[in-house]
């Protein structure tokens, strides 16, 4: 998988290569807007993190100029500004996905592999399924070991979003924007008590654990 | 040079203007009054040989040429002797009698007017004695008479006063600019000082004000109110400064422990207790940035203009959502979290930060009350206000010190060594409640503490 990389800020790119390297990507950074450019419109990636604040060409521009010339390499967009505003305007532009500094590594490299899956599995399915785990979207029916599982709607929502993105790692932030849809920073261990009692449904009982905590990340659902 | 500053004090050039702008208005006004006064004074005349002839036509009519020597003789009093001339010629243009030797060449003006001049009358060649305006009148037996009046009075009484309002107007313009500079020069003064005080606070000292004392008026005003700013200038200056010596002083309890555990990192040469300690780093330094976040993100709410970010939002579902969310760790805590909520109208916010606002509310709540405690929920509309209301079991927080839990990293004294926490989440509360134009009290819920909190629905109406 090779990432193209603009960003302009050596330490931080310098971190961002080494930390995917080491799980198992190619990297090519680009450290200003305009080389940025020329490699991403003449260079086939499977994903770019692109920062938004670039010398030259900004990276908005360059998504945009991207888009519009029909490449839709998915883009993970780095900014110091968090503003919803600017997320709002980051995704409008034909960014995949928005992340503000300063992040943990394993919230880039979990939102990294998301984009790159959903190019993959775009298409609409109607049964989710992990081992023994299966999720009927059409009939809205969750069975494990054709057990039928008894779930809210809530995490009926939140099982969904982990399965389709099973394998992965699923960071808190990751499940607040897409399973409550809400922006915003819980102070304490809410999602985790969520995320427990689903456990308690999906896994007490059985011999497998699927639903696992990676710790300083976030959680995975995985059959291994 | 002080010459240079008046000449290019504002004031100086108002004035000028000012002056340029008063001289043609009086010159104006000069002018006009000068043209009505000769017209008046011409016209008096006109009238004045007007009655002359009339009387010596009578005189003529009734006593021949007698009768004219004996209305010359009773009119020309010593006075106006050298005024009013008259005289009677026959046809052939003789003269019958009369004070003058003949008729001399005469223009005519205005219908009948003549005007002519007599060098020789005075003997005072540059004098103005000797313009006259005369009217003549012909008899049917083609004698002609005329009565003249000379006006050399009239016009120098012109003269004179045209002289009086040039000078008036010369006065005026001189008077203007010297008060102009004066003014001036008072104000570049004033304004110097002012200037010279500010220059001083700007460059350091920041606690010394601007004389307010010798300063009367409206100058007296703007060192006032220049006063005042600086007070708040110095206030903010002051809050800033304690906000960051909150921040230094907060923060340098996580950073020393971080330090000492990477200390004792380095001295412990077991593989997998490494692991669990460099595990414990990441948090600290999490958590560390997690606080710098908050600290920004208060920031962001309390300066920026995020109206732009409000929509329209049912209250009722958000908190639908919070309690959804939080109920189950409250459940965790055997906490009973109850909620009654009202439909209220729609109104307009940033669902994310009043989102952020509640969690934090209820988490505080779940936080600091006991196992087996309970906490409620409520949401009611009164009129335009709506009302929510989270009250709990818990240790609530003493009434001296209800104030301050809204400021930046202030906790209360008993929660600090108990509670997990960075002393940010009210400071959000009231950052996002303030950008909404909420209101929030803080109250004895005997026991526990109640939170009250007022939105205005007027004026989060939805567009």
């Amino acid at each position: 998988m090779r990432i193209l990389l603009i960003e302009d800020d050596l330490k931080v790119a310098d971190y961002i290569a080494k930390g995917l390297r080491e799980s198992g990507y190619s990297v090519e950074h680009a450290a200003d807007g305009k080389s940025g450019l020329v490699k991403a419109t003449s260079e086939e990636y499977d994903a770019m993190i692109v920062d938004r604040m670039l010398p030259q060409v900004d990276g908005l521009t360059i998504i945009q100029t991207m888009r519009a010339s029909g490449n839709d390499t998915p883009v993970l967009i780095l900014s110091a500004l968090g503003d919803v505003d600017d997320r709002v305007k980051g995704l409008k532009a034909g960014g995949d996905d928005y992340l503000v500094k300063p992040f943990a590594f394993a919230e880039l490299l979990a939102r990294i592999e998301v984009i790159l899956r959903r190019q993959e599995s775009n298409t609409t399915q109607t049964k989710l399924r992990i081992a023994d785990l299966e999720m009927d979207l059409l009939a809205h029916k969750v069975t494990r070991a054709d057990q039928v599982l008894n779930l809210q709607p809530r995490e009926y929502k939140l099982l969904e979003y982990l399965m389709r993105h099973a394998g992965q790692v699923v960071t808190r932030t990751m499940l607040l924007e897409n399973v409550w849809d809400y922006h915003f920073d819980p102070q304490t261990n809410v999602i985790d008590v969520h995320i427990s009692r689903l456990r308690q449904k999906i896994d007490k009982g059985f011999e497998r654990t699927l639903l696992t905590t990676v710790r300083g990340a976030g959680y995975k659902l995985d059959d291994t | 040079m002080i010459l240079n500053k008046i000449l290019a004090s504002f004031t100086f050039r108002f004035l000028t203007i000012y002056i340029i702008a008063l001289s043609v208005g009086v010159f104006l006004l000069l002018a006009s009054l000068y043209a009505w006064l000769s017209k008046g004074f011409l016209d008096d005349v006109h009238q004045s040989v007007d009655r002359e002839l009339v009387a010596l036509e009578a005189a003529w009519m009734d006593g021949g040429a007698e009768g004219f020597d004996r209305f010359v003789a009773e009119h020309n009093g010593p006075e106006r002797l050298s005024r009013y001339f008259y005289i009677a010629v026959n046809a052939d243009g003789e003269k019958i009698t009369g004070t003058l030797e003949h008729i001399p060449p005469t223009r005519s003006y205005r219908d009948k007017w003549l005007a002519f001049t007599l060098e020789a009358l005075t003997g005072e060649p540059e004098d103005s004695n000797h313009v006259f305006i005369a009217r003549s009148t012909d008899l049917a037996d083609g004698t002609r008479l005329l009565a003249a009046r000379q006006y050399g009075d009239v016009i120098n009484t012109a003269k004179l006063v045209s002289a009086a309002l040039i000078r008036s107007m010369i006065v005026t313009i001189i008077m203007g600019l010297l008060g102009g500079v004066i003014f001036a020069g008072i104000s570049v003064r004033r304004i110097g000082a002012i200037n010279q005080q500010l220059h001083q606070i700007m460059s350091g000292n920041l606690s010394a004000r601007v004389d307010s004392e010798s300063q009367a008026g409206d100058y007296g005003h703007l060192t006032d109110n220049l006063n005042n700013m600086l007070d708040q200038i110095e206030k903010l200056m002051a809050g800033v400064r304690q906000v960051s010596d909150n921040i230094a002083h907060d923060l340098r309890t996580p950073l020393t422990r971080l330090r000492n555990n990477l200390t004792a990192l380095q001295e412990d040469t077991d593989l997998n207790s490494r692991k669990e300690r460099v595990n414990g780093l990441i948090e600290e330094a999490d958590a560390l940035l997690a606080t710098f976040n908050s600290l920004l993100r208060i920031a962001q709410i309390e300066t920026g203009n995020r109206r732009s970010e409000f929509e329209k939002l049912d209250l009722k579902q958000l908190l639908g959502d919070i309690v959804e969310m939080y109920e189950p760790l409250a459940a965790d805590r055997n906490i009973s979290f109850s909620a009654s909520l009202s439909p209220v109208a729609p109104m307009c916010g940033d669902r994310n930060l009043l989102f952020q606002c509640f969690a934090n509310l209820v988490d505080n709540a779940i936080k600091y009350t006991p196992e087996g405690g309970k906490i409620e929920l409520r949401l009611a509309q009164y009129a335009d206000v709506c009302q929510i209301d989270i009250a709990d079991s818990g240790a609530g927080i003493p009434e001296a010190e209800r104030d301050k839990v809204f400021e930046r990293f202030y906790r209360v004294e008993a929660a600090r060594s108990e509670h997990p926490g960075n002393g940010l989440g009210l400071s959000m509360v009231a950052a996002v409640l303030k950008q909404h134009g909420g209101e929030i009290t803080l109250k004895d819920n005997r026991p526990g503490l109640r939170v009250v909190i007022n939105l205005n629905l007027r004026s989060l109406e939805p567009a």
